[in-house]
């Protein structure tokens, strides 16, 4: 007994004291690259460092939880990841521009900007306040390299596309001034768009990086230095990020934010971050599943924010399949699926029933678009029209050719949701005679394929995305793209091509808003996707944390405002 | 016994270079890779071909194995891109808390399915053995991220914010977030509070295994003459017990420990995920997602290593403890 009573406390003290060395240290450690550059923000920082002001708002924890890690971290050149670029543009880094209530551009590290008459020349004023983490000033040259990094073949950011119109290359931008670049495109809408999505990367850290080694460089998830109101501390690969109040944010821009630190823990499990947000262990629950919410309000200490729906969930369909090619049946198909009931029974009445991926809270969305009801007579007769009749009396339709209406719906393996919805597809279409079979496939194997454009192996398949606020779908639904790897509807209509040809030309959106009208209306009736629903985006918060407002920008739109109003505890 | 042990590490390596190539093979064959499972519209076949390039991935299969066999003999892992660290800095990041869950789990189980099988061979077939018997079928047929989650209910939500036990445990993580800022008490404190709910769930699923094994082996045992004539000899009945019987009944369950060995680093990936304990078992998960395949094959090799380590260890905890087994 006593030798497992010190074998015990031998354990006991082995996890006290004989752990990790603490990130930062390790992060120092890591390579010379982030040794230096941690000790120069450690220098800034404290040099920065003053006394809290006198406000009982200053001060405190926020332990913010989710079910994810941030891929590539704060490395804005690799990432794709939403939570990641959450904090990139809003905690670590800096856009040059944000959007108002309105989701109309507004000054952030950009202080103004002009654009040329003819709409090819795009010049940015900016912020001359603005520092790097390390003490180095944020100027023109890093919005520069930014653009040049980005739009470099050889970095192969997936976003690259932002840029299409934008002349590339070094012609394509001028620093005319430490704080006055200029960049050169071709006139387009939306041209502030790529600077709100995009964090400004430093050049005196990363221009010597060749492009092709900037994904994995450690600058993302070792040793990031920002310059926006949040200074990264340490991190923890799939345990947390810690960032502390950045001192010497520009009080232009609002100061030194009111928490003192923003813990971000992963933790892959719903159940468990319900109990952290119940018991106070973390503050914010992002994404709280919609039949988790009811828990949220019930709970006396915390509160459900509720924000426009973003992300759209949809089966895309692969029209070049025999079963799929005539838009009837995709029409058919749409009419016979209970989206309402889908949006009722899956997200407890937290979303609306979706017609095109034209988000609700874009300008050009049309709230008068006459959608696809749900009819199974006219299902049924559409159907017949386009030749699909149940010649075999096996309930399930054939063409004359004696091909069967049947349909395979692929979706991530271990996806509760998607797999749910195809279930209840798969009964409901049976009504009227299209056999359609759930296919879960782990992620690797579903990529391979849907998106190989040699491969296109499926006929239907079950997606979540979160819109941008630029909608630009010619990726999808261009036919000179249908064999780029989203091309995978392979839808190919003329009209469609035309439109999305001038919606990104069109500089003002009175004079999109028609088009943009006609563009969802077009697609309602091709039906190269079956839109299910926008899902609302829930989050928990604790009654401690106060100055919280969530929105369709983002969670942490308003993070440099969060405060701690309970001064207890963290 | 040194011969035996240099004999079996010598054809261990071997083994493992074919169980390399093995793996190497099969990551490859594996449909998707890196660029593929990058699921945003707007990315091109150009990007996603220069995705390939830079992660090297556009060189040919025998060039790819070549390299990456030449690395590894030369001890260089390689570098993890979805973590932007070197694989051997990730493992061992992640190898610690795997250790200590694992090894904490495995200690108790032992002690806890050893006792009960003691007590269930002792009292056989009365209301003990039977209630017993109930309680480990229910815990060994228990999948253990339920019980996690159940754990969790009632330890940390429960008894904090229902009912308002003084003791109550974190549900997931393994340290606070004030960890750094803690004392050196303060940090074991919290390690162990940690620890509790993740050790408790496989302490109860392995314990229950376990305490079968030893129940049926202490059964068998005490049947045998020599316990017989212990007690023929008027010695008392837990020396019998103890000094006699149970080791003896104890062997089997040494084979037992070096398969749990392997099983307990990649198998509490639900363990690791209810609780969010950054261990191996959830990197893998994670690597296996992103198609990072310098860490998905360093990691499988580690497990490689540990079923042939597991196994090399239960072959000399056997000789050490029956001396009739000799190797040489």
């Amino acid at each position: 007994m006593r030798r497992f009573a010190l074998f015990i406390a031998f354990l006991a003290f082995v996890a006290g004291c004989g752990d990790a060395p603490s990130p930062r240290a390790e992060a120092a450690a890591a390579d010379p690259f982030c040794q230096g550059a941690m000790a120069a923000v450690d220098s800034f920082v404290a040099s920065g460092a003053q006394a809290a002001p006198e406000d009982s708002r200053f001060g405190g924890t926020a332990v913010v939880g989710g079910i994810a890690e941030m891929v590539n971290g704060m490395n804005a050149f690799a990432t794709i990841d939403y939570g990641a670029n959450q904090y990139q543009q809003f905690v670590n880094l800096m856009t040059l521009v944000r959007l108002d209530e309105e989701l109309v551009p507004q000054p952030y590290l950009a202080e103004s900007w002009s654009l040329s008459e003819d709409g090819t020349e795009l010049t940015f004023q900016l912020r001359n306040d603005v520092h790097w983490h390390d003490g180095e000033r944020t100027d023109a040259h890093d919005v520069a390299f930014t653009f040049l990094r980005a739009t470099d073949p050889e970095t192969a950011f997936p976003n690259a596309s932002f840029w299409d119109r934008y002349v590339p290359g070094p012609e394509g931008v001028e620093v005319l001034d430490d704080f006055t670049v200029t960049f050169r495109l071709e006139p387009h809408a939306e041209v502030l768009d790529p600077w709100r999505a995009m964090a400004i990367m430093p050049e005196h850290l990363l221009g010597e990086v060749p492009p092709g080694e900037l994904a994995a460089h450690p600058f993302g998830t070792v040793c990031p230095v920002g310059n926006g109101p949040f200074v990264f501390v340490s991190h923890r690969p799939q345990e947390r990020w810690v960032f502390q109040a950045n001192p010497t944010f520009p009080a232009g821009l609002g100061g030194r934010p009111a928490l003192d630190r923003i813990v971000y823990r992963v933790i892959p499990d719903q159940t468990t971050l319900l109990t952290e947000l119940l018991t106070g262990a973390v503050d914010v629950y992002l994404s709280v599943r919609p039949d988790q919410a009811a828990a949220v309000v019930q709970d006396d200490d915390t509160r459900l924010e509720v924000f426009d729906p973003r992300e759209f969930t949809f089966v895309g369909w692969n029209t070049r399949r025999p079963q799929l090619a005539d838009a009837r049946v995709r029409r058919a198909i749409t009419m016979a699926t209970d989206r309402s009931a889908v949006v009722q029974t899956l997200l407890r009445g937290y979303g609306i029933v979706a017609e095109t991926g034209v988000p609700p809270f874009h300008w050009g969305h049309d709230p008068d678009l006459a959608g696809v009801d749900r009819d199974l007579e006219a299902a049924r007769r559409l159907l017949s029209q386009a030749g699909w009749v149940d010649r075999d009396g096996n309930g399930v339709r054939e063409d004359a050719a004696g091909l069967p209406l049947e349909v395979t719906v692929v979706y991530n393996a271990g996806n509760q949701d998607r797999q749910t919805i195809v279930e209840l597809m798969a009964s409901e279409l049976r009504e009227v005679g299209v056999a359609l079979t759930p296919e879960g496939l782990e992620p690797g194997q579903l990529a391979a394929r849907v998106t190989d454009p040699a491969v296109r192996d499926f006929d239907g398949i079950a997606l979540a995305w979160v819109a941008e606020f630029r909608v630009d779908e010619k990726d999808l639904f261009h036919s000179e793209r249908a064999n780029q790897p989203w091309g995978f509807a392979g839808i190919g209509d003329p009209e469609l091509d035309a439109l999305l040809d001038t919606l990104q030309l069109v500089e003002k959106r009175e004079d999109a808003v028609p088009l943009w009208h006609r563009y969802q209306e077009r697609i309602v009736e091709l039906q190269p996707f079956l839109y299910l629903f926008y899902s609302q985006k829930l989050t928990g918060i604790t009654n401690r944390l106060q100055g919280v407002a969530m929105d369709s920008r983002g969670e942490f739109n308003s993070v440099r405002d969060w405060w701690i109003g309970d001064a207890s505890g963290r | 016994m040194r011969r035996y042990l240099a004999r079996r590490l010598l054809l261990a390596l071997p083994l493992l270079l074919g169980v390399a190539t093995l793996l190497f093979l099969l990551v490859e064959a594996a449909p998707g890779d890196p660029a593929e499972v990058l699921m945003s519209p707007g990315m091109t076949l150009e990007v996603r071909s220069q995705i390939r390039t830079n992660l090297g991935l556009d060189q040919p299969l025998p060039v790819r194995y070549a390299r990456w066999m030449g690395s590894l003999l030369g001890g260089d892992l390689g570098f993890s891109h979805s973590y932007g660290s070197p694989v051997a800095t990730v493992l061992k990041r992640a190898l610690p808390n795997t250790l200590l869950l694992a090894g904490v789990s495995l200690v108790l189980a032992f002690v806890l399915g050893v006792g009960i099988g003691v007590v269930q061979a002792v009292r056989q077939n009365t209301m003990v053995d039977s209630g017993l018997n109930l309680l480990v079928l229910t815990f060994y047929s228990l999948p253990s991220f339920w019980l996690g989650i159940i754990l969790i209910l009632v330890f940390s939500y429960g008894a904090q914010s229902l009912w308002g036990w003084p003791l109550h445990f974190p549900a997931s993580g393994v340290t606070s977030v004030d960890y750094d800022l803690m004392s050196l008490g303060g940090r074991i404190v919290d390690r162990v509070r940690h620890l509790v709910l993740p050790a408790t769930t496989l302490v109860l699923v392995m314990a229950a295994g376990i305490a079968r094994y030893a129940r049926s082996g202490l059964l068998e045992v005490i049947r045998q003459d020599y316990v017989r004539a212990a007690r023929a000899r008027g010695l008392g009945r837990m020396q019998v017990l103890f000094r006699h019987a149970l080791p003896n009944a104890l062997l089997p369950l040494i084979t037992v420990l070096g398969l749990y060995l392997p099983i307990l680093f990649s198998g509490a990936v639900f363990v690791e995920t209810v609780f969010a304990w950054p261990g191996m078992g959830w990197l893998m998960v994670e690597a296996v997602s992103s198609r990072d395949y310098p860490l998905i094959l360093a990691g499988s090799l580690l497990f490689a290593t540990l079923v042939v380590v597991g196994n090399l260890l239960a072959d000399v905890l056997y000789a050490w403890a029956d001396p009739r087994v000799r190797y040489d």
